[in-house]
């Protein structure tokens, strides 16, 4: 990988990093839930705009969804989603094995101080998920922009595979 | 063999130890004190090497604060039964990060990893720069749960630093 490449992309890795660690610490404004859904989502947007402008327009709900599971997904966490499931009634799952910005999440075994006991072991979806606030408004502001209103919800039970859920809430507006 | 990792303020982030005879308590008294005289030695040793560097350009006094990159730097120390390898990093990422109730102190990344081996084996600069780039970089500073500064205990890492000691044949 390009030097430049790999520091833009080590850029994108700590802003995300840091974005949470800066929200979770902050005494007063918005709550880390609320600051990064809006980020997210403006900023899914905005990425999409960019990614989807030299395509054919995107009408079909099928197609809007796989356009964010490999152009979107290959961009932004810079590799496909792995596997699509749906129930074709406007609920899809989409499957990436090795979730980039999460592959590295390990708990600290270090106890606090010197003697005293090793913290209790948290799963590992407790630990992650301030840190899927942000991947999930991205999705929802990225098909947002393509016209469909959905709910995202990700699960890491079973990291470094997270699953996303999304269910579209009504038709586009157009 | 023991394996350090210290931070810029000189507090240890990281300890293992895969071979030590003497006991700590015969030698420093306590992990604590042993910390403190490793991480001192390291300083002092910069500091000299920084002092008495004939190529340097700017002359600085010992004791002086040096900039992270400044005056020179040392490899390696060898006595007759063991060698000390040293690196010390680029500045740790979040350098100016200042972390709460701490009084507005600046919070450093890791500063310098220090290596013990047996005397015969020789320089092991590209390997701390491995263990440093693609170990360390990779699997702790890149973990979102790590705090820059802060002690810690990864077991990814744990795992990969033992795997690469072994592989290097270092572990017997």
């Amino acid at each position: 990988m390009g030097k430049n490449r790999e520091c833009a992309e080590s850029c994108i890795d700590y802003l995300a990093l840091a974005l949470v660690h800066h929200y979770r610490t902050q005494g007063q404004g918005p709550s880390l839930q609320a600051a990064l859904d809006a980020v997210g989502e403006r900023t899914g947007r905005q990425l999409a705009e960019r990614y989807a402008r030299d395509r054919p327009p995107l009408l079909d709900q099928l197609e809007a969804v796989k356009f964010v599971c490999k152009e979107f997904w290959g961009e932004v966490f810079r590799k496909a989603v792995d596997n699509l499931r749906t129930n074709h009634r406007g609920t899809f799952v989409l499957r990436d094995t090795q979730f980039r910005w999460l592959v590295r999440l390990a708990q600290n075994q270090m106890p606090a101080q010197v003697g005293q006991p090793l913290p209790a072991p948290l799963s590992k979806a407790d630990l992650a998920a301030d840190f899927l606030v942000l991947p999930c408004a991205l999705v929802r502001g990225a098909l947002a922009q393509l016209g469909w209103d959905v709910a995202v919800t990700a699960d890491a039970t079973s990291l470094p595979q997270v699953d996303f859920t999304l269910v579209i809430r009504q038709q586009p507006q157009r | 063999m023991t394996f350090y990792i210290f931070n810029r303020k000189g507090r240890c982030q990281y300890y293992h130890e895969w071979q030590r005879l003497k006991p700590v308590r015969q030698g420093a008294g306590s992990q604590e004190e042993d910390f403190k005289l490793m991480f001192g030695l390291c300083w002092s040793m910069r500091a000299l090497a920084t002092a008495i560097d004939p190529k340097s350009p700017s002359m600085k006094q010992m004791g002086a604060p040096m900039r992270i990159g400044d005056g020179c730097s040392f490899n390696s120390i060898k006595t007759s039964s063991f060698k000390l390898q040293f690196l010390e990093s680029p500045s740790g990422l979040k350098a100016s990060w200042r972390m709460p109730g701490s009084g507005g102190q600046p919070c450093w990344g890791a500063g310098c990893f220090v290596l013990t081996t047996d005397p015969s084996v020789g320089s092991m600069v590209e390997q701390l720069q491995y263990i440093y780039a693609s170990l360390f970089v990779e699997l702790v500073v890149k973990n979102p749960l790590y705090t820059p500064g802060e002690p810690f205990l990864f077991e990814p890492f744990s795992a990969a630093l033992n795997k690469y000691m072994r592989a290097l044949g270092l572990l017997s």
